[in-house]
């Protein structure tokens, strides 16, 4: 028997099938690709269309018991963790690919359907969805809506927001909307404030994205560096030469420790302090020119090695090597945090050095992984959770990255998002009447915050706390 | 008035003359030159209940809005210059009163560009075409305002003085608050700042002209195109009026442009040679030939210019899927000849967006054209950018309401609950 009534409602409402609630069930859904906090939710449910997701959030606002939507649970900030006893909704189960038009360039998914997915459907037309995260592989489009996810790709593509058209989505009492559909519809720009709220403004049902013809011709250029600072040098020497590449990664020496420990390998040369991966895409014709300039650019810069992807399997084992650098770190560290600060490009060596500063006074080994084109950063703070206090340590050192970051004029997430774990850092960057400027807009979507309730924003007493002098 | 002792009293100026047919005037023009001159002005306005039009080239006065006058007329055209330009980042902060023109001068030396191309960016400012969303053909290949603004600076009705996103090309802290202002018409805050993302100026640039004498041609060759690896800047069918008007041929026209290395712009160019329709007849210009023929299709849309006569045109924006703006581009052609008014209209296959401007008739006829239009199934929506102030009053500038619109609403009593920004100027009275 069931003592919690509200769990009984949402299965009379769904179905038993479609609810999870017992203790050991709620395991999986305690946390997302965030580990550090850990909540079990009231109960996951499982809607498998809008109306559906529409009758359990309308009975949720009326019980007034808070609730998150949920895709895949890939996110990297705490987004989908249950903080005081939220219903989950989870929208695995709506995984349907609607409609593709080639011509008019444009896909209509489920919010659960998993993003690589959407580029493998339409990849034998010759076409592809374009924001890669890592995570591509699992991660789904709605997930990627609600955290405006990017990718090592979005240099030259943009990322999630630059490729969404339409969204029908469910409000917080549970009324269906459709909004966009054609380019600049008459309003304010509901889609663009929707893109990246983080499930605290709506759950998208469903969405239209656009999809992109694959680029003509496409080369990959791996560098090694002896020194990190010549390698940032030569990333602001490719832009400044007017080339707009497709991808434009570094790894630091710890991070290709860890590669090439992990289940990708491609025999990077030992000792190395910086590597650069750049893609450049497009017309044909146009590519080998540029590919000669790069390179021109980096033998300025005093690259060690410098060599061209032979074919589209080297390409992809340099590549698997780069988006599989998180996981990697397993193999040289217990545990490990992943920060998202961005940074304009050109103070890249100053920050960097700043990094190594805060590594060696904590005594945590910190990777660097970054889309350096675009200046967003993602340190590694490697830690053992078994060793006491070296958790919160880790912690502490992330926001010391995000201060730095920000302190040069950069934010504090590029892509993973606010969630639970940068809701003080917010602070960083914008003061408390920008902060209450956002809120006014939740209360507008989501007056009663039972939407996802208390992420993102900084609670109200620790912003004055956490500001330094900016 | 007691203005005076918020602003400087040599940038108060009282509007002696009478409005012209445009409306959208002031009782007093006010021309701030520092940002906390414009909170001040602000949060007078909004203590003392006044109303107030932030104004920028003024070019698009008679865009929306059924007054003859506000109170205050809040123009940003002295707030104007880079205010911090990163070459090695590629991003920059302007301040909102400096023209297009200015913006892509300062650029060019740099040899970078913000690739926004709106209408007359000789008068437009930076501050207009980002508060109007303008675009122009080129936003097929570099999207509009929404995905080039990465940061502002703006001033609420209050006064308060917000920034919104940030300077980095990447950023996902809090809402994307920069899209709330975009294409909102003034009706939620002043911006004073905006930080955009920029692009090198392509090192080559040519526009391939072709001209179909069968307009049934246009559609299968510009799927096809679309289909192919080729990757235009523009794709923009040009009505036959239209098509004269620029080349002097008389027939549908598609205007593509390349932008990128020699090598790959000729390759392209040859690729529209090896497949175009069989009677289809060629024009090539490149280089400095293409941007002066894209000046003169910026200049073709009614707007208020200073020096010259009031455009009694109507300008219509159409929004639709891709593709079907070829129909609704078709349509608008049709309509003028059945109702004998003059059309000029051009449209993006591929990005969906039809501009028609509509004159020689009189207010029935104009109503006739839009009401046909706005029935298609194919228009998501009609709006009018350009008309007298005696047509916006009696058409319909934005359309119905949508079915969200208490959403709208609602955002507009968050932040300006008085309703002196701008009142009435956008959807649904907004």
């Amino acid at each position: 028997m069931i003592r919690d009534v509200i769990v009984q409602g949402l299965i009379d409402l769904v179905g038993r099938d479609a609810a999870l609630y017992r203790p050991e069930d709620l395991l999986a859904y305690e946390c997302d690709g965030y580990t550090v906090h850990k909540r079990a939710p009231r109960a996951v449910v499982f809607p498998t269309s809008t109306e559906e997701v529409s009758k359990i959030v309308k009975y949720l606002y009326e019980n007034e018991v808070p609730f998150i939507p949920r895709g895949a649970g890939t996110g990297l900030s705490g987004g989908a963790i249950p903080l005081s006893g939220e219903v989950i909704l989870s929208l695995v189960k709506m995984r349907k690919l609607i409609h593709v038009d080639l011509q008019n360039r444009l896909a209509v998914v489920q919010p659960g359907f998993v993003n690589l997915k959407l580029t493998n459907s339409v990849a034998s037309k010759g076409y592809y969805y374009a924001p890669d995260p890592s995570s591509q592989y699992a991660c789904t489009i709605g997930g990627n809506v609600a955290e405006n996810a990017g990718g090592a790709h979005c240099l030259k593509y943009g990322v999630t927001t630059n490729h969404i058209l339409g969204m029908q989505l469910v409000l917080a009492n549970g009324e269906i909307v459709e909004i966009g559909g054609a380019p600049d519809m008459p309003g304010y720009d509901l889609m663009g404030i929707l893109t990246g709220s983080e499930g605290t403004l709506g759950i998208v049902t469903e969405i239209t994205v656009r999809i992109l013809k694959n680029p003509e011709g496409k080369k990959t250029v791996l560098a090694y560096f002896d020194q990190v600072e010549d390698a940032s040098h030569a990333v602001s020497d490719i832009i400044a030469a007017g080339i707009v590449p497709a991808a434009l990664e570094m790894m630091d020496k710890t991070a290709i420790e860890a590669v090439e420990a992990g289940n990708f390998p491609v025999g990077h040369p030992k000792g190395l302090e910086a590597l650069l991966l750049i893609e450049v895409d497009g017309i044909a014709a146009g590519i080998d020119d540029q590919i000669d300039e790069i390179i021109e650019v980096c033998k300025h810069r005093k690259v060690t090695q410098v060599k061209v992807a032979e074919n589209d399997r080297e390409r992809a084992s340099w590549w698997a090597n780069r988006k599989t650098a998180f996981p990697a770190m397993g193999a040289i560290s217990p545990d490990y945090l992943v920060q998202d600060g961005v940074i304009p490009r050109s103070r890249l060596p100053e920050v960097l050095e700043k990094i190594r500063q805060i590594s060696e006074e904590s005594g945590l080994r910190i990777a660097n992984v970054f889309h350096a084109g675009d200046g967003n950063l993602h340190p590694l703070i490697l830690y053992d959770a078994r060793k006491p206090g070296e958790t919160e340590l880790a912690v502490k050192v992330g926001s010391a990255v995000l201060k730095v970051c920000a302190d040069v004029g950069g934010s504090i997430t590029g892509e993973h998002g606010v969630g639970i774990e940068k809701q003080n850092e917010m602070c960083f960057v914008f003061t408390e009447e920008e902060l209450e400027a956002q809120l006014c807009i939740r209360d507008v979507f989501n007056p009663n915050n039972l939407l996802n309730p208390d992420k993102l924003f900084p609670k109200p007493s620790r912003c004055a706390e956490m500001r330094v002098a900016r | 008035m007691l203005l005076s002792s918020v602003v400087e009293e040599a940038r108060i100026q009282s509007i002696k003359e009478d409005s012209d047919d445009i409306g959208n005037w002031g009782e007093y023009l006010i021309s701030p030159r520092t940002e906390e001159e414009i909170s001040a002005i602000l949060k007078y306005a909004h203590e003392q209940s006044l109303s107030v039009i932030p104004v920028g080239g003024g070019t698009k006065r008679g865009f929306g809005g059924t007054e003859e006058k506000a109170d205050i007329l809040l123009s940003l055209a002295d707030y104007k210059g880079v205010v911090e330009y990163s070459e090695g980042d590629m991003t920059l902060t302007v301040r909102a009163g400096t023209t297009m023109q200015e913006l892509s001068e300062y650029l060019g030396k740099h040899q970078q560009m913000l690739p926004l191309d709106p209408m007359w960016p000789s008068h437009a400012t930076i501050g207009g075409v980002i508060a109007a969303n303008d675009s122009g053909a080129k936003r097929l290949r570099y999207g509009s305002a929404r995905d080039l603004v990465i940061g502002t600076r703006l001033v609420y009705p209050d006064g308060k003085v917000l920034r919104t996103g940030g300077k980095v090309v990447k950023n996902v802290a809090g809402y994307d608050m920069n899209k709330l202002f975009i294409g909102s018409m003034g009706t939620l805050a002043v911006l004073t700042e905006i930080t955009l993302k920029l692009r090198p100026v392509p090192k080559y640039e040519s526009l391939v002209i072709l001209h179909l004498p069968q307009v049934q041609n246009v559609l299968p060759f510009a799927i096809s195109l679309l289909d192919s690896m080729i990757e235009p800047v523009s794709l923009e069918v040009l009505s036959p009026s239209t098509n004269f008007l620029l080349n002097g041929k008389e027939q549908y026209a598609l205007a593509i442009a390349f932008e990128d290395v020699e090598k790959a712009v000729h390759y392209q160019e040859d690729w529209v040679h090896t497949h175009k329709p069989e009677n289809a007849v060629i024009d090539h210009i490149d280089q400095e030939d293409a941007r002066n023929w894209w000046r003169r299709f910026s200049e073709l849309a009614p707007a208020v210019i200073p020096g010259t006569d009031i455009d009694s045109r109507i300008a219509l924006k159409i929004g639709s899927k891709n593709l079907d703006a070829l129909d609704l581009l078709v349509s608008c052609h049709e309509l003028g000849e059945k109702l004998g008014v003059q059309v000029e209209a051009h449209g993006g296959l591929g990005h969906g967006i039809a501009k028609a401007y509509v004159g020689g008739g009189d207010l029935a006829k104009y109503a006739g054209f839009i009401d046909q239009l706005r029935a298609s199934e194919k228009a998501a929506y009609v709006i009018i950018q350009h008309a007298p102030l005696a047509v916006r009053r009696e058409l319909d500038v934005w359309g119905k309401r949508p079915p969200y619109f208490a959403l709208l609403e609602g955002i507009k009593k968050a932040i300006d609950p008085k309703r002196i920004l701008n009142p009435s100027r956008f959807v649904g009275g907004i």
